[in-house]
């Protein structure tokens, strides 16, 4: 407010209409460049790399979908991951991400900016945020006001949880997957406020974008069906619904099932029934509602009740006989554990070994929202007490995603724009109800204020919660900037630490191995690692792995999990099975890295001993007698012989790693290792990069007979 | 449309010029019986990756007429090998060098050395040529673990291999290391320190070959660099960019068995053969270095200011051993008034086609691409050196519309004694320089004048009853 009086000083020869847009398109355009610019802190800090596991799959994929076109990208069979099964990965990815950015890439080749497409897709997120900003503005201004939208766009602009996913680097689907979200939810809420088919056609699209480019789609297609089905029991159905929903549904299945990738699943899964079931229900619903106008009620009531039946009976049975032949598929590992979050845990360890899967803690939810998180029930009361088509949407799209952030930590990027919509919903009404007491004269209203006058202390209560209100949202500023600075802006592939006289001490040990690999190793060379490190192998040494980060055979990755587990001599066996000429171990016990493959390793003996052919693999065996898991000398004797012990130890027990400790001290678990002395049979050292972070070894030819 | 075909034909032009001058120089000669050498003086190192042998002949002319010019000759055996090859009088003057052919021995190759003043009959004249060998040294045993030392093979001829008569001779080999397996014992010859020392031997006759074979230990830096793509681009508002993309491999003696970190860092002198760090100088000029690979910045180099020159230590990713190769890519910017040079609309552009990698350098491929601005016409390239010219080709950048002209050309093994300058002479419009400038003023009125077009005017067929 005090901004719009001071510019109304600066412009005095422009209308008062053009100043508000004015005031409008320069926020908008601030928030905008601001999500941009926050999310360049690992660039500015480091380089413009990509970052984690995922970002490297996509930027190989990028890269050939660029090089080779599309129709090759779509029939692409890779044969560097998985070997010797290989990926068919035209039809197990959603495309839109590659698409996306190799459509940038090649609009900028042709207008002669040569950007390199490691670029387009390391700033890729963080354009897309800016979109982002851009269409929470327009969503909120639909749900509630400008004003409204104004602050909701610019605390997206900086939310955490979404920053945690989308910046400079983090090239990954969920980046444009927001965008795609909100666009179709916007165009949602204009489809229901118009009931034109224009924008429910628009929905159908901007959900195919989000279907090609996201498997979190299936929450949209969820939320949408529900929100008709709110309306439906309000009793606020119209045939403005009815126009949205039917033709977003058809159009959108339709072309979701483009997409290889889903394919039949839109009319099979059990996941997108309730679509398909509201669907149903909306023509059935509309079809009575025609015939009442065109009936006596007593003949309607008769023909209501036997269609109801007689239709609840065929649909029921249809449904158990499609699940029984098979037709609709069971609900998927994942999908239960959104339900269940114990079921993950007691079923499927691969699921639950991931830690972007693990349940929400409630201070990751202060972490990543702040203060957001104390205005979301104010603006919750907000959109109760003023309730519309619109309105009701954001409310399930809000209790809905709460749980399931609740759920899944990697949830909470579907949670933070609602929070930023309703928390705008709540600070814009909060704002504009107390900032009018503040201004004592206000020259039109004069019957109104002679009428608010019977209140004391008015104007000083609305400034101190303007104050209150102006401080938290200043404290949210500095909670953002700092998390993402500290927290989301490690690129993760390249370590940083400080010294102790300040200095920065670089780690860049993954790069050094992996170029090694590219450089040194045969053209065909099949490396073995745990699946964590699959991806970026292919992407940045180029080399054939096992398993990788698409974790799609469980047995495969069972079996590699086993040959780390086991001794040499069994697991020389598996080698010898899996074809492995290399094998790759992570190994933080010099520097301190403490996610490496040792702290790691109880995943690779659960999941090992997850399948029928490593069942001699248990868990107990490699804890000691009171169950710890140790790798000093009193760890268990099948820890300290197993072949990922061996690997990550060798000739460590030689090495002085801290001041006043015995050699081979490792700095992660705070312990002397157990077994020092040994060497390797089956394997030979091949490369150790320069802070022992990653080791690489060969794995020996069988030896010559009779020598 | 016309220019660039003109330029075409000028470069035809040209370019046969070129080639016609070159198949006259390399004409057949004969050897001349007058000349004989009195004293031939001469200094092989091989205490590097390279083999460099200085010769300094006192010639004499035993004849009647003066004498313009002498041949210079290189042994089938090393002829391959050969890299460099230059002359210089005895006041340091750089003597004009063609390849020639001889009758009759087509198996050796000749260099006609021109003298700068004709020697008169009975009077001698010193000369000093110098060559350079690649890959003449031969690891022996080819593949040595970590801990040990590489030992090389020198093979070569224990005379001077000339067409004429020698008197005198003297042969010194600098190995640098008293670590010496085994070498050629031929009398009188001495072994002082790293130096053996063969000669003087008398009466040589021409075309004498006898084998010269040192087996000892150099652990000197074995990199080759087996190809260097650079590349200059030139920007006439006061930049140019200098990138090079460069390949190594380290081709001394294999890395035989296993690489331990824990030998590699407990002991110093661990991997003797192997490369840890090497300097490249770059001009004193040159600013915001990049030194990266395609997985990104390379963090491991130190960049040193000094007075005539930027002194980059580079460290790959990884120490090279025996058979280890690499690859990154290094640029920087240098200031153009250094290196262009114009009068009106006439431009000269005065490089270096190879910089300096490391010391003692030895470059299998080099590929250097010049970017000239876009509207350049005109364009004539001079090298010191013959060198392949491969085809033009444009290239676009920011707002370039018809693209900027690419010379480029190739050079195979390349040593230090390369690095020197080459010309190029075009001609550029200065007025094209406000081209780029307009090109995004005309954009940014085109786009303002668009929307306030769409702002100002309604272009709805239909008026929507829908209030939205």
């Amino acid at each position: 407010m005090t901004a719009e009086t001071q510019s109304k000083s600066r412009l005095p020869y422009l209308s008062s209409d053009k100043q508000l847009t004015f005031i409008k398109l320069s926020v908008l355009s601030m928030a905008a460049i601001l999500s941009f610019a926050t999310r360049l802190f690992s660039v500015l800090r480091f380089e413009s790399v990509i970052h984690e596991f995922d970002p490297y799959f996509n930027y190989r994929t990028t890269r050939y979908l660029t090089e080779e076109g599309f129709y090759n990208f779509h029939n692409w069979f890779d044969d560097r991951a998985w070997y010797p099964l290989g990926r068919i990965i035209g039809g197990t990815i959603y495309p839109g991400l590659m698409v996306t950015s190799a459509t940038l890439y090649n609009i900028m080749q042709y207008l002669n900016i040569t950007i390199d497409i490691r670029n387009v897709c390391v700033f890729l997120a963080p354009f897309f945020s800016s979109l982002t900003t851009i269409v929470t503005y327009l969503l909120t201004k639909e749900l509630k006001n400008e004003g409204a939208g104004l602050v909701a766009a610019a605390m997206i602009a900086i939310v955490p949880g979404y920053i945690s996913r989308s910046v400079a680097g983090s090239y990954d689907n969920e980046g444009i997957a927001i965008f795609c979200m909100l666009l179709t939810y916007y165009f949602w809420i204009k489809a229901v406020n118009t009931g034109t088919i224009m924008w429910a056609t628009m929905t159908a699209l901007a959900y195919f974008y989000m279907v090609s480019s996201w498997g979190g789609y299936v929450f949209l297609i969820n939320l949408i069906p529900l929100h008709v089905l709110a309306l439906i029991l309000l009793g606020r159905f119209s045939s403005r619904v009815y126009v949205a929903y039917s033709t977003l549904y058809c159009i959108g299945t339709i072309l979701s099932m483009q997409i290889s990738f889903v394919g039949f699943q839109p009319v099979q899964s059990s996941e997108h029934m309730l679509a398909l079931g509201t669907f149903g229900l909306c023509q059935l619903y509309a079809f009575t509602q025609y015939l009442r106008q065109h009936l006596s009620p007593a003949n309607f009531e008769l023909l209501f009740k036997a269609l109801v039946t007689t239709l609840l009976l065929t649909l029921g049975s249809a449904i158990i006989a499609l699940t029984l032949t098979g037709k609709i598929s069971p609900w998927t590992g994942r999908f239960y554990s959104l339900l269940d979050p114990s079921y993950a845990k007691n079923h499927i360890p691969i699921i639950a070994s991931v830690s972007e899967h693990q349940p929400t803690s409630w201070s990751s939810f202060y972490f990543d929202l702040q203060v957001l998180v104390f205005l979301f029930p104010a603006g919750l009361y907000f959109c109760f007490s003023k309730l519309t088509d619109a309105n009701i949407f954001i409310i399930l799209y809000g209790v809905l995603s709460i749980y399931f952030a609740g759920v899944m930590v990697r949830l909470m990027l579907v949670l933070a724009p609602v929070m930023c919509i309703v928390s705008g919903i709540a600070a814009s009404s909060l704002l504009s109800l107390h900032v009018k007491d503040i201004e004592p004269k206000v020259e039109k209203h004069d019957k109104k204020k002679k009428h608010e006058n019977n209140l004391v202390f008015r104007s000083e209560v609305g400034t101190l919660f303007v104050c209150v209100l102006g401080c938290l949202l200043v404290s949210y500023v500095v909670h953002c900037t700092w998390v993402t600075s500290e927290a989301y802006s490690s690129p993760s592939i390249v370590l940083s630490a400080r010294a102790h006289d300040g200095a920065r001490i670089i780690f860049d040990d993954f790069r050094e191995a992996y170029t090694w690999l590219k450089m040194n190793t045969p053209e065909d060379a099949k490396v073995m690692s745990w699946w964590d490190y699959g991806y970026q192998i292919t992407a940045m040494a180029n080399r054939t792995v096992i398993v990788d980060n698409n974790t799609w055979n469980n047995t495969h990755i069972s079996r590699v999990g086993q040959a780390m587990a086991s001794t040499e001599d069994k697991a020389y066996e598996i080698m010898r099975e899996l074809d492995v000429d290399y094998v790759l171990v992570i190994f933080g016990g010099l520097v301190g890295y403490s996610s490496d493959d040792i702290n790691k390793f109880l995943w690779m003996v659960r999941i090992g001993g997850s399948t029928e052919r490593g069942a001699h693999i248990r868990e107990a065996q490699y804890y000691t007698a009171a169950g710890e898991f140790r790798v000093d000398s009193a760890g268990a004797p099948a820890l300290l012989n197993c072949l990922m012990y061996k690997m990550s130890y060798y000739k460590f027990g030689l090495v002085y790693t801290e001041g006043g400790r015995p050699p081979g001290f490792d700095r992660v678990r705070g312990a002397e290792i157990g077994n020092k002395d040994f060497n390797l049979d089956v394997l030979e050292e091949a490369y150790t990069t320069e802070h022992w972070l990653v080791r690489i070894y060969k794995v020996k030819p069988l030896p010559n007979r009779g020598v | 449309m016309r220019l660039p075909a003109m330029a075409k034909l000028q470069f035809t032009l040209f370019f046969v010029l070129f080639l016609t001058i070159q198949t006259l120089s390399a004409s057949v000669d004969t050897i001349s019986s007058d000349i004989k050498l009195k004293n031939v003086d001469r200094t092989v190192d091989i205490s590097t990756q390279l083999v460099k042998v200085v010769s300094k002949i006192v010639l004499e002319n035993s004849g009647k007429s003066p004498v313009k010019h002498f041949l210079f000759a290189v042994e089938e055996a090393a002829k391959n090998n050969l890299a460099f090859i230059g002359a210089k009088d005895s006041n340091s003057k750089d003597l004009r060098l063609a390849e020639t052919t001889v009758k009759g021995y087509d198996y050796v190759k000749f260099w006609r050395v021109e003298l700068k003043e004709p020697l008169n009959a009975g009077a001698t004249v010193n000369v000093v040529v110098e060559t350079v060998f690649t890959k003449a040294l031969q690891p022996y045993p080819t593949a040595i673990t970590q801990q040990e030392d590489q030992f090389v093979k020198y093979v070569g001829n224990l005379y001077t291999y000339s067409p004429y008569y020698t008197s005198t001779q003297k042969t010194s080999v600098i190995l640098n290391t008293k670590t010496v397996e085994s070498f050629t014992k031929v009398k009188p010859f001495s072994q002082v320190d790293g130096t053996i020392i063969y000669g003087p031997y008398a009466n040589v006759g021409p075309f004498t070959e006898k084998e010269l074979s040192i087996h000892y230990k150099n652990n000197s830096p074995f990199l080759t660099v087996t190809r260097v793509e650079r590349l200059i681009e030139v920007s006439h508002w006061g930049n140019i960019a200098i990138e090079e993309v460069i390949e190594i491999e380290h081709t001394g003696a294999k890395l035989k068995g296993p690489f331990s970190r824990y030998d590699y860092q407990q002991d110093h002198h661990s991997g003797p053969a192997s490369v840890r760090a090497y300097k490249t100088l770059l001009p004193a000029s040159a600013s915001d270095v990049y030194y990266r690979d395609t997985n990104g910045n390379i963090s491991t180099s130190n960049m040193k200011v000094k007075k005539d020159s930027v002194e980059l230590d580079l460290r790959p990713r990884y120490p090279l051993f025996g058979g280890w190769r690499t690859h990154y890519t290094l640029g920087y910017n240098v200031p153009s008034y250094e290196y262009l040079y114009h009068s009106g609309n006439e431009y000269l552009l005065k490089m270096r086609s190879i910089d300096h990698i490391f010391d003692d350098m030895q470059v299998d491929e080099l590929v250097t691409k010049i970017i000239l601005p876009e509207g350049s016409t005109g364009i004539k390239l001079n090298i010191p050196y013959s060198v392949t010219r491969l085809p033009d080709s444009l290239h676009f950048t920011y707002l370039d519309t018809k693209g900027r002209p690419v010379i480029s050309f190739i050079k195979k093994n390349i040593v230090e004694n390369h690095i020197q300058d080459f010309q190029i002479r075009y001609t550029f419009p200065r007025l094209l320089m406000l081209q780029e400038p307009l090109l995004v003023v005309g954009f940014l009125y085109t786009l303002f004048l668009c929307v306030i077009i769409y702002v100002r005017l309604d272009f709805s067929i239909h008026k929507s009853e829908h209030k939205d």
